[in-house]
């Protein structure tokens, strides 16, 4: 093994074995089994209070509005009596089958009156009660609800302009997964970056630089070590990836099966379900590959600025000017989530730094052309190659620089060197 | 054979080496020798790859330094450094391995080193948890694991205690007994003068003065001749021979400082002739004497 070879894996044991990154790791992993657990978590706590209603009125008011309350979820009828008592009080809803909310209908001069008695007020949704407009109308006008559903219903097809989606959810689908995959690229820099800066400033504030540099070409050095937080950079985000996709499968088919009333839905019963456990293939092939060109700049430029500083105190001095292109390139990706095709965000995307984050995210939500994304891989490529040359020049220098921090002048000189 | 030729180094506008030129052979201890800020260090460095040199050049065995070279060489810098999380044992290994050890050869070797160093007892334990003079024990089986042909040794007996002092002094004669040729800095003159077989002043990036202990006191000047008893006969055939200003020196006698050209047989006869001679020492000057003279400074 040659000693790029050794370094990376040593680099790779070291912070296997630390615990910072296994912190780090189940703190993801609890985070996303968090996020994709805690909507099921409320969802159960919603339905019990808010969602289980106590109906009353007369029978065919009642049995008029039990299928249009009822309809998509929206309500769930635990109890059906003919009136209300003078006082509904709290403890009432409870006796009866722990209702969110008592609603008594009564008909007043052909007109559909509603009495709502929540259990709470902030939790209970009147743009619900639109649902029973069907029934106002057929007290008003005497047609039938079936009829009057009919005539509201507009039919409506959207049409799309390119081939990427074929209907606003799959697109409105594809904008969340882009999101989330940029976010993890941007916490996966920022948490990576900042282990490698400590790893570099480690070995120069412990001295053990001068030996290692004595020994092997520091270039390899600063290769093996950004390779290796990489790599590390990688299990993290296939843990993540994994904890979702082990996890999304069961929540997607409670949260449908809630939606609907099955309780034993599946996750192909619903077309969100389907569309989140079907991200294309090829998507996170990109993904992966604009992770790794876009972590390979950052976490080179990162080492290359922990080399000038003596102390680790001192990181915080060279950490602020260089976070800035990440935070850029991370905001510069949400412009690009509502306007893929801008020509500002078509030009970020060939960007060095903002590349990786603009680029994928044109790639996840629009019909990007294969002139483009070759064009954008080269400029990563480039981007990466260069990072490494010109944190290699710096790296070289800075690691035996103690004292101040060099000036720009003097970077400047290590960069010509 | 290391051969370092009329090599120059500067910092901006300090320069720190100016033609310095020295050679160490397989087998011999060479003590580069200077005070702080007079160029050892760089020129180490420049020697182990670090620093490239301005000016001259440096070869081992004529080769131009590459890493290929340098793998072949081993070093101990004056700042210690180890990572302070790893296990003695990982440490050493592993800078074995950098020097292209096998995996198995390296652990083997670590093993037999901790051994030699007395540290075995350590292996398992974090650096950090280790005593300063332990560190540096863990540093020098480092430095030596992988049987490097040139071995250069900033300071090694820098914090360390007699004993420990010791062991490396025997580890340094070990190494050199087995053909490794050594550079050793120190300011500790009397362990330098019995361990270095040469020896390269050098005072503000200049040789000031170089060669063997015998050839560097050739090239002193005076001797210092103690004579008992004190009497004016005797004070008189010394100062006849060009003898200054004599000092006392202890029991009862006076040391005066002659040329080295002086006849000192013709001297002791002339004492003896002026009166009686109890004692005659004629002492050749010290490593810290051609240290100091060599630097401008007082003995």
């Amino acid at each position: 093994m040659n000693e790029l070879g050794i370094v990376f894996v040593a680099e790779l044991l070291r912070r296997l074995r630390s615990r910072i990154f296994w912190l780090a790791t189940v703190a993801g992993v609890v985070a996303i089994a968090f996020i994709i657990e805690a909507p099921l978590f409320f969802e159960s706590l919603a339905h019990s209070s808010s969602s289980d209603i106590v109906l009353a009125g007369p029978p065919a008011l009642r049995a008029g509005a039990k299928p249009l309350l009822e309809r998509k979820g929206a309500y769930r009828i635990v109890a059906s009596v003919h009136t209300l008592p003078a006082h509904v009080t709290v403890d009432y809803l409870t006796k009866h089958g722990d209702a969110g909310a008592a609603i008594a209908l009564s008909e007043r001069a052909g007109r559909l009156r509603v009495d709502v008695y929540p259990r709470d007020l902030s939790a209970f949704d009147e743009v619900e009660f639109r649902s029973l407009a069907p029934l106002g109308v057929e007290l008003g006008t005497g047609l039938a609800p079936a009829r009057v559903e009919r005539a509201a219903t507009i039919e409506h097809v959207v049409h799309p302009l390119d081939a990427k989606f074929k209907d606003t959810r799959s697109a409105t689908l594809a904008h969340a997964v882009a999101f989330t995959l940029i976010f993890m690229l941007y916490l996966a820099i920022i948490l990576g970056s900042q282990s490698v800066m400590s790893a570099v400033a480690e070995e120069k504030t412990s001295r053990i630089a001068e030996i290692l540099i004595a020994t092997i070409d520091p270039v390899h050095l600063l290769y093996g070590k950004t390779l290796a937080a990489t790599a590390i950079a990688l299990v993290q985000i296939g843990l993540w990836i994994a904890t979702g996709a082990a996890l999304l499968p069961n929540a997607a088919a409670q949260l449908a099966a809630a939606g609907s009333g099955n309780a034993s839905g599946s996750a192909a019963a619903t077309p969100e379900a389907s569309a989140l456990l079907s991200v294309d293939p090829g998507l996170l092939v990109a993904f992966l590959a604009f992770f790794v060109l876009g972590y390979l700049q950052y976490a080179a430029i990162y080492a290359a600025a922990a080399s000038l500083v003596s102390r680790t105190e001192e990181l915080g001095s060279v950490t602020t000017p260089i976070i800035l292109p990440v935070l850029g390139a991370f905001f510069v990706a949400q412009y690009a989530l509502v306007t893929p095709d801008a020509p500002v965000v078509i030009v970020c995307s060939f960007v060095p730094f903002l590349s990786p984050f603009v680029a994928f995210t044109r790639l996840a939500i629009t019909e990007v052309p294969v002139w483009q994304v070759v064009l954008e891989i080269a400029v990563n490529v480039v981007t990466v190659v260069s990072c490494f040359w010109a944190a290699g020049k710096i790296y070289r220098v800075g690691m035996l620089l103690y004292g101040k921090l060099p000036s720009p002048r003097q970077v400047f000189a290590a960069l010509r060197s | 054979m290391l051969v370092v030729d009329r090599v120059s180094r500067s910092f901006g506008s300090v320069a720190a080496v100016r033609d310095v030129s020295f050679r160490v052979e397989p087998g011999s201890v060479f003590g580069l020798l200077g005070p702080n800020g007079a160029g050892k260090t760089t020129t180490m460095r420049m020697i182990l790859g670090i620093y490239v040199p301005d000016g001259g050049s440096i070869r081992w065995k004529d080769r131009a330094i590459d890493l290929r070279v340098r793998r072949a060489f081993g070093y101990l810098p004056e700042e210690r450094g180890l990572y302070g999380k790893m296990s003695v044992r990982d440490q050493i290994a592993y800078l074995g391995r950098l020097h292209g050890l096998e995996p198995e050869v390296a652990r083997d070797r670590a093993a037999q080193w901790m051994d030699v160093l007395g540290i075995a007892a350590y292996a398992k334990r974090a650096c950090s948890e280790l005593s300063k003079g332990n560190q540096q024990k863990v540093q020098l089986a480092s430095a030596v694991l992988h049987e490097p042909e040139l071995l250069v040794l900033d300071e090694p007996f820098s914090g360390l205690d007699p004993e420990n002092a010791q062991v490396v002094l025997d580890c340094i004669r070990r190494l050199a007994q087995g053909g490794t040729a050594l550079i050793l800095s120190s300011h500790q003159m009397f362990q330098i003068e019995d361990a270095c077989t040469a020896f390269c002043i050098v005072g503000d990036g200049l040789v000031r003065a170089g060669g063997t202990l015998a050839e560097l006191r050739a090239t002193f000047p005076t001797r210092i001749v103690r004579v008992v008893p004190d009497s004016a006969p005797i004070r008189a055939a010394f100062l006849a021979f060009g003898a200054g200003e004599p000092r006392a020196a202890a029991p009862g006698g006076l040391a005066y400082e002659l040329p080295a050209t002086t006849d000192f047989a013709a001297l002791l006869r002339a004492a003896v002739a002026a009166g009686p001679v109890e004692s005659f020492e004629r002492h050749e000057p010290t490593l810290g004497q051609i240290y100091a003279r060599a630097l401008g400074g007082a003995a």
